[in-house]
């Protein structure tokens, strides 16, 4: 059914034109072309198009391609504006391919643009997140900003329709380069370092689980007030606490909350701040903790130590992570010094700079302490074992919110530290968006998920960045297991694993073990892979694929790269000369990536 | 006095660290013998939905990677789609058409998504591993996915049978033991290429996962919808 004006009638079968006035071209219109096609909500998509040199009466038409005979025509050119066509939840299906072609005529002749295949699914791009809001809060370690968001409003998460991802980022206003942070599906987020009497500018998007990223929300603005630095207001407060207690005069005691006040007024009326610091008597607190540690530590037999340092490094853990949140600085130090091996594996860059400071910093100290002070050996491994112990204990979890994001990115980089290429460890950071690790096998999928990350989904991320790298983040690391502890639950791992979908496999699943065949003269542990493994994983390679080469060189890769990462991370100074192994050779890695 | 003090502390941690310490896991009762940690049914469906969501992400890696190293023209009109294997299947292709569906139907149509690929995805594997040109990875890959359409129609099983027990839906969901095997034949009788499968899996595994996600929410939906 076509209406023809003119001379010459369109006859083509099953097509719809719509004309109006046609133009009066002295050559057939230009070649259109569709531009793109974009769905806000998956339940309804837009297609707009720019038409060609010499304009020419455009008619958009699809079909769908299970039955391309039928050809439609777009059901609405006016909804989403000029040159566009716009698809209502009735005409709109999923899983199914559209393909659109935009049809440009004149008199003179018509010119069809390049089809585009449209399946909706993929080409969700959400609209901003709404009602963001940015507030500037305090706590021991100094100003930090809460950002909430709500969800954009046409997006249905209630339903589990569609599923939902955000990132923010931040930057100092007059800053070029902004730090990014992954949020996952929460709508909260705090971020942390920041410095006082500046000002910060938030944005906040989203993304479906695959589809393209949301427009960034207009900037929100934030002024971090100028505060007196808090260390000067409470060491003057420890100060007149001191002479308070001396002198002990009434009136002198009064005096000083008067002057007190005068002090911390500029402070633009932090009121609360002084009075947190004047309840605090026990400040600071370091002393206790590091009591507790050297008390500790003289209890345990020195040559039993390795054995029973799996049990205690938890308890130091716990401790050393409650530590934490107080303003211990020397603790803290080692504590975020793990991100040595962390660094690949964050994802954010922001916290990332802030942990690594922190993480060289440590390291030279601990360095010096290990040598100075021989007659302590065991507070500087207990500092550096804190690490494993931090990495083990779920506890850590709990107080991931308090510490400066770093506690948040170990807790999915567990199995990492194991002998693994250093290329596999910075494609890892997807991960941090799978809250929940309740699902651990054994090493088989893991395994060959780790490779395939090596070399395909690597230059994946490189070469597609918007389209198909969401998937990427479905893919990261990903493991089962057959029992899940809710709470608690860790990525079990064998050392290094190729291949080998056989579940003999899951017999090396329970803990981290290696042997070690050799101990260095510069005290560096070589760990051995286990034969049996290597041996059923050889077999497997070359039953399935029918070549032995590429597997082999790739464990031997794995092997050359668990000396390296033996060395990297074992500096002298923590093992030490006389450390014996435990009875039946094997030494418990977790312990040893310290 | 202060070190005893410690020393008890430290104890009483160790009694609350040593139930996490060790990597291992409390078992999972399958008749709810009290000691045991039960998983809920909103933990049943989080983990068969993100064994959905990785086995997706799979089919998309292995989709893209066929696209680019084997498809020479990125001109889509070039190649020639046949009907999935699955087409039969009559799956709701819209918000409002799942919502329309019954609990019951949902979870079969999820069922017999997932049982028509257990036999074409291994299919797929044995092809896929045979070929020279595809590395190993692509082969693992398949073999992972083959694995976990497997795993993933075992946990939709769990997840209905405690849905059934709780009385969520009824106990007429049927099809569940009735394998249909369907081979990947287009409607010419031939069989689909590796890229179409990969095509109809990428699809039917987004499926699943929206599916589930609907169920999810619509029986559990205090739990993160």
């Amino acid at each position: 059914m076509g209406i023809s004006s003119g001379p010459k009638p369109f006859l083509t079968v099953g097509v719809l034109f719509i004309l109006l006035s046609p133009a009066t071209g002295f050559s057939a219109p230009g070649r259109p072309r569709v531009i793109s096609c974009r769905s806000p909500e998956k339940e309804t998509f837009t297609c707009w198009w720019e038409p060609g040199d010499d304009g020419g009466v455009i008619a958009f038409i699809f079909f769908l391609f299970f039955s391309s005979e039928t050809i439609y025509e777009c059901p609405d050119y006016k909804t989403a504006g000029e040159n566009s066509c716009f698809f209502s939840k009735n005409d709109t299906s999923l899983w199914v391919n559209y393909n659109i072609s935009v049809v440009a005529s004149n008199d003179m002749g018509k010119s069809v643009s390049e089809p585009v295949e449209v399946d909706v699914v993929y080409i969700v791009q959400p609209n901003t997140p709404e009602s963001v809001m940015v507030s500037v809060l305090e706590d021991n370690h100094g100003p930090y900003l809460r950002v909430d968001w709500e969800k954009p409003q046409s997006a249905d998460t209630r339903s589990g329709w569609i599923t939902l991802v955000y990132q923010l980022r931040v930057k100092q206003a007059k800053d070029e380069t902004w730090e990014e942070y992954d949020a996952g599906m929460q709508k909260y987020y705090k971020v942390f370092s920041l410095h006082s009497g500046k000002e910060y500018m938030v944005q906040v998007r989203c993304k479906p689980d695959h589809g393209f990223w949301s427009e960034w929300t207009t900037p929100v603005y934030i002024q971090i007030s100028e505060v007196l630095t808090n260390n000067c207001s409470r060491w003057a407060i420890i100060m007149y606490y001191k002479s308070i207690q001396t002198s002990r005069f009434f009136w002198q005691h009064f005096l000083g909350y008067l002057l007190l006040i005068l002090v911390s007024y500029p402070q633009n009326g932090k009121s609360e701040e002084m009075f947190n610091a004047l309840v605090i008597p026990g400040f600071p607190p370091t002393s206790t903790y590091e009591d507790l540690l050297v008390e500790y530590l003289e209890v345990y037999d020195d040559e039993k130590r390795e054995l029973v340092l799996n049990e205690k490094n938890l308890i130091e853990g716990s401790m050393k992570s409650k530590s934490t949140s107080s303003d211990n600085d020397s603790g803290r130090g080692s504590c975020d010094s793990r991100t040595l091996l962390m660094e690949k594996c964050v994802d954010e860059s922001g916290t990332e700079q802030e942990l690594s400071q922190y993480g060289e910093a440590s390291w030279a100290s601990s360095d010096s302490e290990g040598r100075d002070n021989p007659a302590s050996p065991g507070l500087e491994d207990g500092k550096v074992q804190m690490w494993p112990s931090v990495f083990s204990s779920p506890q850590s979890h709990n107080f991931q919110q308090q510490h400066p994001g770093g506690l948040r990115a170990s807790h999915h980089s567990v199995p990492e530290i194991s002998c693994v290429s250093p290329h596999v460890q910075t494609c890892c950071g997807q991960q941090d968006q799978l809250e929940g690790f309740q699902f651990s096998k054994p090493g088989l999928y893991r395994y060959a998920q780790m490779y395939s990350m090596d070399t395909i989904e690597c230059k994946h991320v490189a070469q597609e960045p918007q389209s198909q790298s969401q998937s990427q983040s479905q893919s990261a690391e990903y493991v089962e297991v057959q029992t899940v502890n809710q709470e608690n639950v860790l990525l079990v791992t064998p050392l290094s694993n190729p291949e080998g979908p056989n579940p003999e496999l899951s017999d090396f699943s329970g803990e981290d073990y290696s042997k070690v065949r050799d101990v260095t003269s510069d005290n560096v542990l070589l760990l051995q892979r286990d034969l049996s493994v290597s041996q059923f994983v050889g077999d497997y390679c070359q039953d399935q694929i029918g070549q032995v080469d590429p597997c082999f060189l790739q464990q031997q890769q794995q092997e050359q790269t668990c000396k390296l990462n033996a060395h990297l991370h074992h500096p002298a100074s923590t093992l030490q000369e006389d450390m014996r192994l435990a009875e039946n050779g094997y030494v418990d890695t977790t312990m040893m990536m310290s | 006095m202060s070190r005893n003090r410690t020393q008890a502390m430290l104890f009483v941690a160790l009694l609350c660290l040593d139930l996490h310490a060790r990597v291992g896991s409390a078992p999972i009762c399958p008749h709810g013998h009290t000691g045991c940690h039960i998983l809920s049914l909103a933990d049943l469906f989080d983990r068969v939905i993100q064994h959905s969501a990785r086995m997706h992400g799979l089919s998309s890696d292995l989709h893209s990677e066929f696209e680019q190293y084997f498809l020479p023209s990125k001109n889509h009109i070039s190649r020639v789609y046949r009907k999935c294997h699955t087409s039969n299947i009559l799956t709701p292709n819209g918000k409002e058409n799942a919502q329309k569906l019954a609990r019951e139907e949902l979870t079969e149509v999820i069922m017999k998504l997932l049982m028509a690929w257990r036999d074409p995805l291994s299919q797929l594997h044995q092809s896929m591993a045979h070929q020279q040109d595809f590395n190993s990875f692509s082969s693992n890959k398949a073999l992972e996915m083959s694995d976990m359409v497997h795993e993933l129609r075992k946990g939709v099983e769990k997840v209905t049978e405690k849905m059934q027990l709780l009385g969520m839906i009824s106990n007429s969901v049927s099809g569940l033991s009735s394998p249909e095997a369907l081979l990947p034949a287009s409607e010419s009788g031939e069989a689909l290429s590796d890229y179409e499968l990969l095509y109809c899996f990428r699809r039917d595994s987004d499926k699943v996962q929206n599916y589930l996600k609907i169920l999810k929410c619509r029986i559990v939906p205090e739990h993160g919808c």
